[in-house]
Formats: structure tokens, sequence, C-alpha cells
């Protein structure tokens, strides 16, 4: 079988910039993404998802190693200061590379 | 009745028994939780209730009797932070930020409140202008606007419509749902008038007490919640949370009387006033004014502001209402 190494790309957010970071994902030529409601806490008191203010999401995403860092940077300049959030990269091995 | 006899009959409410028992659960850490696609479809479903029935209701006024109060209500959400920043910044030392957003809060309105009181008017058979639905459509953004530019500093020049967070915020304060759904349901309402209320009165209104209750049962586990973080926002927030809305209480009824409202339409106009929001704003502030810490105006909106009002303030601004229309 023939498997390519890509990164996935996991990002958990204060569900209210959902819509920025997907923008943020676009802008750095990601071609989709999988997202969740989650909860949860931090170093930000209680995630507790009971109205939508203090709820989580949870964004994946395969891309390649370099769109992974571009995208990684973006979040840290644009909204870790900002917001409750948390982002990481894990190796993941794919059938179709051409798909991210 | 008196002042204290419409306290009891408001308190005895089963919606504000049911939001009493939700505090409870939420304190006593019961296992009770109410799934969020519920309290979502519960929202919606009393956004149209109301915004329907007060478009009939314009549909049978006519706009020439409606359009004057509305606009004295928008204006006067929309002053509301021009006079509560200054206090936030200079009495209470807030961030100009952190300011801003409190500000907004409570220069916006909640729904839930609005919804509370005219349960309250129909419990001791008082009529009131069931249009007063649009001056909650009309009261919720403008404040939200207002108190983002002065949270953004907009007199120092640091205010931008090209920031994305401003752009995504102006979007969820203009046509967020709540302002979406009350708008467009009172149109429908307007458009279909008196034959469409016989049409949609046996799923939108008959129920509607039912779903209050629920709704309030759920509201009450979530200022429950927070009554914890009382601690966090100092003594100065939680004399602000009371005052506030007695002050803007008493403006919203006085204005209400000088621009002809009947008793019941005064109690809510003061009620809408008195009022801070905690479904549009919040939402609005996080995304335009991130470094404002939300703790202080959700915690004071929602676990001071709001039991306060729908528990002592709707039955005072209705005495008070009373006492200016003798």
């Amino acid at each position: 079988m023939n498997l390519h190494t890509m990164k996935l790309v996991t990002i958990i957010c204060e569900a209210l910039i959902e819509e920025r970071v997907v923008e943020i994902l676009r802008q750095c030529g990601t071609h989709g993404h999988t997202a969740y409601s989650v909860r949860g806490s931090g170093s930000q008191g209680d995630r507790s998802a009971d109205i939508v203010e203090t709820g989580n999401v949870k964004l994946e995403v395969i891309v390649k190693p370099t769109v992974a860092e571009a995208v990684l940077e973006r979040l840290h300049r644009e909204l870790f200061k900002d917001y409750a959030m948390v982002a990481y990269e894990t190796e993941v091995r794919v059938m179709r590379p051409e798909k991210f | 009745m008196d002042f204290l006899t419409a306290i009891q009959s408001n308190l005895l409410s089963p919606a504000i028994l049911f939001f009493v028992l939700g505090i409870f659960a939420a304190v006593s850490k019961s296992d009770l939780k109410i799934p969020e696609s519920l309290y979502t479809t519960l929202t919606i479903y009393l956004l149209i209730a109301i915004g329907f029935k007060g478009g009939v209701a314009i549909n049978a006024a006519g706009i020439g009797v409606v359009w004057l109060p509305a606009l004295a209500a928008m204006v006067l959400g929309a002053m509301i932070p021009l006079w509560t920043y200054p206090v936030l910044r200079k009495v209470g030392k807030f961030s100009v930020a952190d300011a801003g957003a409190v500000a907004a809060h409570y220069g916006s309105v909640s729904a839930v409140t609005f919804i509370a009181a005219t349960n309250f008017l129909k419990s001791i058979n008082q009529s009131y202008e069931s249009y007063a639905s649009a001056f909650l459509a009309v009261m919720e953004s403008p404040a939200i606007i207002v108190g983002v530019m002065l949270g953004k500093g907009a007199f120092g020049g640091k205010f931008s419509f090209s920031d994305a967070g401003i752009r995504h915020a102006l979007r969820d304060a203009v046509l967020g749902k709540g302002v979406l759904l009350l708008i467009g349901s009172m149109l429908i309402g307007f458009l279909s008038g008196k034959n469409g209320m016989t049409m949609v009165e046996g799923f939108f209104v008959t129920p509607f007490q039912g779903v209050l209750a629920l709704f309030l049962l759920e509201m009450g586990m979530v200022a429950g919640r927070r009554l914890g973080d009382l601690k966090k926002v100092g003594v100065f927030l939680l004399i602000f949370g009371l005052t506030a809305p007695l002050i803007h209480g008493t403006l919203g009824v006085l204005l209400g009387t000088w621009v002809g409202l009947s008793i019941g339409g005064t109690t809510l106009l003061g009620v809408l006033a008195a009022s801070a929001s905690y479904i549009a704003a919040p939402a609005a502030v996080r995304l335009s004014l991130p470094e404002a810490n939300p703790t202080y105006s959700l915690t004071a909106a929602l676990a001071i502001t709001f039991p306060f009002n729908i528990t002592v303030g709707v039955p005072l601004f209705f005495e008070i209402a009373k006492h200016l229309h003798s």
C-alpha cells in the first residue's frame, strides 16, 4: 500500500471564532476541514458549552507540512493572544495526497 | 395592588419558580442537564413567537402609532453606553475595552427579561401594547455598536471597519440570529395579520407559558453556574449590576409615559432599558473587543442584573409606571 506522510492540524478554540479560523485555513490553501462541538476547561476557565458563548469547537484539517506551519504561524500571530485556544500538528499517513 | 403583592404574584409564577429551581440545580451540582440543542430550539421558538405576535399587533395598530415609541426606545438604548462607559472607566477603574464591553451589554437588551415582563403583565391582567416587541428588536444592536466603538477607543482613532473581528461583530450585531428572527417573524406577522395568527396560534401562543418555564429552568442553571464568578468581578460591578437597571428602568418608564404608552407598554419599555444582553452582546463583543475580559460583562448581565430584573425589577417598574400614569 502506498501511503504518504502529511500533517494533521488540530485547533481547539472558542466556538465564536470558528469562522475566523476557517477563513485563515482557506487563505493558507487548505481544501476542507472537519469540525466538532466540544467542551472542557483550560487556563481561561471552564468552557461548559451551556450557551454558545462558552462552547468550544475542535477543527481538524490534513495538509502538507509547509501549509501546516503557515496555518500555525497565522493563528499565533492573529488569534492566540486574544482567545482561548490551542493548536497542534501531528503526523498522519494518507492514501491520496492530491486530495489535501 | 401594592408593590409587595406585585412582587409576590411575580415570584409565584411557574416561569420564575422554574428559574429558581434551575439556580438550585446548578448550585447543588445536580446532574440535570438541558441539551444545548434544546436551549437553541427554545430560544428560536420564543423569538419567533414574540416577533410574530408583535407583527400582528403592528398590523392592527398601524405603523403610524408604532414608529415614535420605537424610535424613542432605539435612541435610549444607543445612548445608555454613553454614560455607563465613563462611570465604568472613572468609578469602576475598568480598562477602555472592559468598560466598552460592559456598556455594550447594558445598552443592549435581554429578550427573556422582556418575555418575563409580558408574562407578569398577563398574570395580573394588565393589558399592554403587543407591538412592544418592536422596541425589543430595535434596541438590541445600536448599543452594541456604540459600546464596541467606545471600547475600541473610537475617539482615539483605533476603530477600523477593515479589522476582521469588527467585521464579523458588526454582521453579528445587525444580522445575528436574535435580530434576524425577531424582525423576520415580525414582518411575517405583519403581512399575514389576524388570519395568520389564527393559523399558528395553537403552536406559538397556547404552549408559550410552558416553553417559557422550560427555558427559564435552563436559564436558572446558566445563571447559577456563574454565581461563583461573582467573587472575581468585585464589589463595584456588583453594585453597578443592581443600580444600572434601577436608573435605566426608571428612565425607560419616564420615556414610555412621555411618548404616550399605556401602563403595560411603559412597564415593558422600562424593563427593556433596565435589561442587559447576554446573548447578542457577548458574541459580538467577544469578536470585536477580544481584549475585554468576558467574565465581567457576562457575570454582571447574567448572574446579577438578569435575576434582579425578573424577580424585583419587573414589578417595580410596573409600580413606577402605574404611579406616573395616575
